[in-house]
């Protein structure tokens, strides 16, 4: 009957070329190909620039020792002590002692070149001396066993002392001295606490002092840092606390404890240093207290007045308390002073101590070519390990977070960075001086790459945010792109169901037939 | 305590002796009792680094020379060295300096907000404008002011204004001039603590004690400054000064007697031990009324009192009372003559929020021809149609009053316009100048947080000079009339700061068109999407009953 009216006038809208399944699932088809096509166009405009990091080569430099060879050559003068016996002897007890340290070796060697340490051994048992690398050493002339061991046992730990500076022992003091840089800005500072009650100093020597007390070791120091100094007076600075009042010897005494020194500078009050420049600032601090708080002592755990009146604060810089000084400050005045904060100075910069042996040094008022160059050893050594493990750590970051971007310069700095450590590894054995240079650029180039503000591009514009702005749209689009699938889904199922069906039908006639 | 005072005495003489040979410190402070009630007061601490001079700009890639000081700020040495300043000015001020009744600043930079300006010398090694930008920096890390925002959309080198107070030194390159205002800076506590850090004795002793914060802030105006010039044969200067105008009226019961207890709400105990000089000087009022001054260790010079704070026993309150003054009787507008020469207004009128008219008029009080150099450094928020300027004299267009010196027009989010002109001011009268202008648009991100407010213009700057040709004096005038001779002076004037309101955009715009479009594109999308793959069939409304 609907056929016969489909036939009398309108057309049956299935049977359209454009009503067809078929088309209606192609168009369906064409745009999902559609969004499917954008999606990668979509994900190349959206996401961040990371640009490729050398991985490989970051991991086989991270993985490399650093390793400095020392060569000593011995000459001997003592019967007792052939020079080849001395060398096989002490090479087996430096041995023994610097098993655990793998970033050094020492050999002994026959021939002395400029840069082998050089020790001559003669029979003046009592002088022990040091001229630019070479050092004298009094051996036990007498040939029994005893002495012979002794003196070889002697001459062993010095060298290690002096090649291989043992780890100072307290953690207080690896934390003291300062991160290695080029350049330092000394600030030498004359701190009045109150220059109005009377016992102030106002004035000092301080340039001629400086040339005088800390000029020749500033001058050792040029192989591994620049200084800049620079210097001022205060009149009024204030301590943050009240300094403790104790009796001593009948006397009233002003103390600090060792809680006071830890938050003695009082950085609200006393302007130390500006912001002109980047590099670290070492402080250096003649304090003078004021007339109520004088004398003022540094108190020991006993409370009471401890011999020393100076303190380090460990990365920071040294302070000295004088009491009751002249109001004008020679350089005589200054003298002890200034050898006190040449000392902080040596301490915080890392300088090792010579052994407790008495050794008559060619440089008495700085420091000797042995520890300049175990120093040199030891910062290098340092430098390199804390650039590896920079370069190690960007690439973690990078890899751990996703957001991040990488841009040219990072890449470029990094490797930049891991030509440096490569060439520092190069001349490693045969220039300390160099393997410094590189070792301090390659950390200047892998911190400058660590903390380049370019990764923090995207850290305020979260991924939540992107779909935010993306919902309005999307959402709606989507959900009759979705249901249009899952309807001809359904239809496409019912359309199997009915035609199984169908044939079920069919095949079962004939049975009931 | 004699004995204790001795030995301070000793001190002083020993630090004087060994200090005379490089760095000397010099405290004062100027009181002066205004018409209107008020009391202007003005601290100055001016240390001289003797026989110093600016860094060469030349040699900024070497290594400079390490830096000794005693009483010289070290940090803002520091400053100075590292970007080769020879001349430098930062003012920060809050208020507006009312000329007609308070007379001269006794410290000419009193525009409304933060003003830095800057002589440096040219150098091949680092561009003046790139130690200006570096210079802006470590001075608002320096004073905790948002000074980096004077960027190269607000900054012009006005120099027919803005002449150096000092000497510049000669190095065979010449030296430059670099000028921002930012309006919209206020002065407060945060930028008080550093400057007084700066100071040999901090706040603790000496004039600087007196300095309270409290109080300071309290006042109806005030602002700080910091000075840096080359006097040649003397050495580099460092003028720190810290102006406000308080009202005594207001405290003390309709009475205008003031003390330093009453003012400050502190007194001096103690002398800062290593200036060289420290004074504290009273004006005394020209009017007939008498005035009491206590205490009466003083020296009295040309219209001033003078105390010697060092000898002065202490505590010192210092205290001046008219006795014969029951209350305050506060002038009458009509009888207050002005105190300056010009009087100057400036305003902008219209409503409309794309263009408007700005309009200037300065008035001569004096009898003779007065010329003045006119300033405006305007940012791009306001732009200027120079053809349109118009300058009226008692209602008759005198464009011969009016010889344009530069003119640099401003750039969109680029430059400021720089527009410098000397006026002739025709004697008693007053000159009308206006201009079009227009409102430019802003991007959306050029925006302050607070964009209904509107933006802050920087105040234009006045020099009224005198009029080179003598033959304009009055032929019937005798004698030279007041003031002549302080004319010959140039002195700046600010007018106040102008507000200008911009048009705004609905900030929530962004979203709001994100929706919009949005919802269009999901409409479109839906309907094509729907007639494309919707499924016709035939359905029979209602089969026909039989």
């Amino acid at each position: 009957m609907s056929k016969t009216e489909t036939a009398a006038g309108v057309k049956d809208p299935s049977k359209l070329t454009f009503e067809s399944v078929f088309t209606r699932r192609k168009i369906l088809a064409a745009y999902w190909l559609v969004v499917l096509l954008a999606v990668p166009l979509w994900w190349k405009y959206t996401s961040i620039d990371r640009l490729s990091l050398p991985e490989a080569r970051v991991q086989s430099v991270a993985s490399k020792q650093w390793h400095s060879p020392i060569r000593v050559h011995i000459k001997s003068e003592v019967p007792a002590h052939p020079a080849e016996v001395v060398a096989a002897d002490v090479s087996k007890l430096l041995g023994e002692d610097l098993k655990d340290v793998d970033s050094v070796s020492i050999d002994f060697v026959s021939k002395s070149t400029p840069d082998t340490y050089q020790v001559r051994l003669h029979n003046n048992v009592d002088h022990t001396s040091l001229i630019g690398r070479q050092l004298s050493i009094g051996m036990l002339p007498e040939d029994d066993d005893e002495s012979i061991q002794m003196s070889r046992l002697r001459l062993a730990s010095i060298l290690r002392h002096m090649l291989v500076p043992p780890p100072p022992r307290a953690t207080s003091s690896t934390q003291r001295v300062v991160k290695y840089s080029p350049r330092y800005r000394l600030a030498f500072t004359l701190l009045n606490e109150d220059s109005a009650t009377g016992k102030a100093a106002i004035s000092w020597d301080l340039q001629q002092s400086m040339g005088q007390y800390l000029g020749p070791s500033l001058d050792r120091f040029k192989v591994l840092h620049n200084f800049t100094v620079e210097s001022q007076i205060q009149f009024h600075a204030p301590l943050a606390f009240a300094p403790k009042t104790v009796e001593h010897e009948g006397k009233t005494v002003h103390g600090l404890t060792h809680e006071d020194l830890t938050v003695f500078v009082n950085s609200a009050e006393w302007t130390l240093s500006s912001s002109v420049s980047n590099d670290p600032v070492l402080h250096f601090v003649l304090f003078v207290p004021s007339a109520n708080h004088t004398p003022l002592h540094i108190l020991d755990n006993e409370g009471k007045p401890s011999d020393s009146n100076a303190f380090i604060l460990p990365q920071w810089g040294g302070i000295v308390i004088v009491n009751r000084p002249l109001p004008h400050l020679s350089s005589a005045a200054l003298k002890r002073p200034f050898e006190t904060f040449r000392a902080q100075l040596l301490a915080l910069l890392g300088v090792p101590e010579l052994p407790p042996a008495d050794i008559k040094s060619d440089h008495p008022e700085s420091f000797s070519d042995w520890q300049l160059d175990a120093l040199i050893r030891q910062r290098t050594g340092e430098n390199v390990k804390d650039s590896q493990e920079t370069l190690e750590s960007i690439v973690k970051l990078v890899n751990q977070i996703q957001n991040m971007p990488v841009g040219k310069d990072v890449k470029g700095d990094v490797q930049s960075a891991l030509d440096a450590l490569e060439r520092a590894f190069e001349v490693g054995s045969s220039s300390a001086a160099r393997a410094l240079q590189y070792s301090a650029e390659a950390l200047k180039l892998s911190s400058r790459a660590f903390f380049n503000p370019n990764n923090l591009g995207l850290l305020y514009f979260p991924a939540e945010h992107k779909y935010a702005v993306y919902t309005p749209l999307f959402a709606s689009v989507a959900a009759p792109l979705v249901a249009a699938v899952i309807r001809e889904l359904l239809a496409w199922r019912r359309a199997r169901r009915e035609q199984v069906a169908a044939g079920e039908k069919t095949a079962e006639k004939p049975k009931s037939d | 305590m004699f004995w204790r005072n001795n030995i301070l005495a000793v001190l002083l003489l020993c630090c004087t002796w060994c200090l005379a040979t490089s760095e000397e410190f010099h405290e004062a402070l100027t009181f002066r009792p205004l018409q209107d009630g008020r009391l202007a007061t003005r601290f100055t601490f001016t240390t001289l680094l003797r026989g110093a001079y600016p860094r060469d700009p030349s040699t900024l890639q070497e290594e400079d020379e390490s830096q000794h000081y005693a009483i010289f700020p070290l940090a803002l040495g520091q400053v100075l060295r590292e970007y080769a300043v020879t001349e430098l000015h930062l003012t920060l001020n809050a208020g507006k300096w009312d000329y007609d009744h308070w007379g001269y600043p006794d410290e000419p930079g009193v525009g409304t907000g933060a003003e830095l300006w800057a002589w440096m010398g040219e150098s091949a090694a680092r561009s003046v404008d790139e130690r200006w930008k570096g210079l802006r920096n470590a001075l608002s890390g320096q004073f905790c002011a948002s000074l980096g925002s004077l960027d190269e959309q607000r900054t012009t080198s006005p120099e027919l204004t803005f002449r150096p107070e000092g000497s510049l030194p000669q190095w065979g390159t010449t030296h430059q001039l670099r000028h921002g205002t930012l309006p919209s800076e206020h002065v407060c506590t945060e930028n008080l603590t550093p400057f007084l850090k700066l100071l040999p004795c901090k706040s603790l002793t000496g004039i600087a004690s007196l300095l309270n914060p409290h109080r300071l802030f309290d006042a109806d105006w005030h602002g700080l400054g910091v000075h840096v010039r080359y006097l040649e044969n003397e050495g580099i200067e460092v003028r720190l000064s810290f102006q406000s105008v308080f009202d005594p009226v207001r405290y003390s019961n309709g009475r205008r007697d003031w003390s330093l207890r009453s003012v400050f709400d502190r007194v001096i105990d103690r002398s800062c031990p290593i200036a060289h000089s420290s004074e504290i000087r009273v004006a005394i009022p020209k009017e007939e009324t008498a005035v009491a001054i206590t205490p009466d260790s003083y020296t009295t010079h040309a219209g001033f009192v003078y105390f010697n704070v060092s000898n002065a026993s202490k505590p010192l309150d210092i205290s001046m009372s008219w006795p014969d003054e029951q209350k305050f009787e506060y002038a009458t507008v009509s009888s207050a003559v002005p105190l300056t020469h010009v009087s100057v207004r400036r305003t902008l009128k219209g409503s409309s929020q794309s263009r408007g008219r700005l309009s200037v008029s300065i008035t001569n009080h004096m009898p003779i021809t007065i010329q003045t150099s006119y300033l405006e450094s305007m940012p791009w928020l306001l732009q200027f149609y120079l053809h349109s300027l118009q300058i009226y004299s008692n209602g008759v267009s005198r464009d011969d009053l009016i010889s344009i010196v530069s003119y640099i027009p401003s750039v969109p989010h680029v430059r400021p316009t720089l527009f410098q002109a000397i006026l002739t001011l025709p004697p008693k009268s007053t000159l009308h100048l206006s201009m079009d202008v227009i409102k430019p648009f802003l991007r959306y991100t050029e925006h302050p947080p607070d964009a209904q407010r509107g933006w802050d213009l920087p105040p234009a700057v006045l020099v009224p000079l005198l009029h080179s040709n003598s033959s304009t004096l009055d032929p019937g005038l005798s004698n030279p009339p007041s003031g002549f001779e302080q004319l010959r002076l140039p002195r700046r004037m600010y007018t106040p700061v102008l507000l200008v309101d911009l048009a705004t955009p609905d900030f929530s715009m962004p979203y709001n068109v994100i929706i919009m479009s949005c919802t269009l594109i999901a409409l479109i999308f839906g309907m094509v999407f729907n007639l494309l793959t919707r499924k016709f069939t035939l359905i029979r409304v209602s089969p026909e009953p039989k």
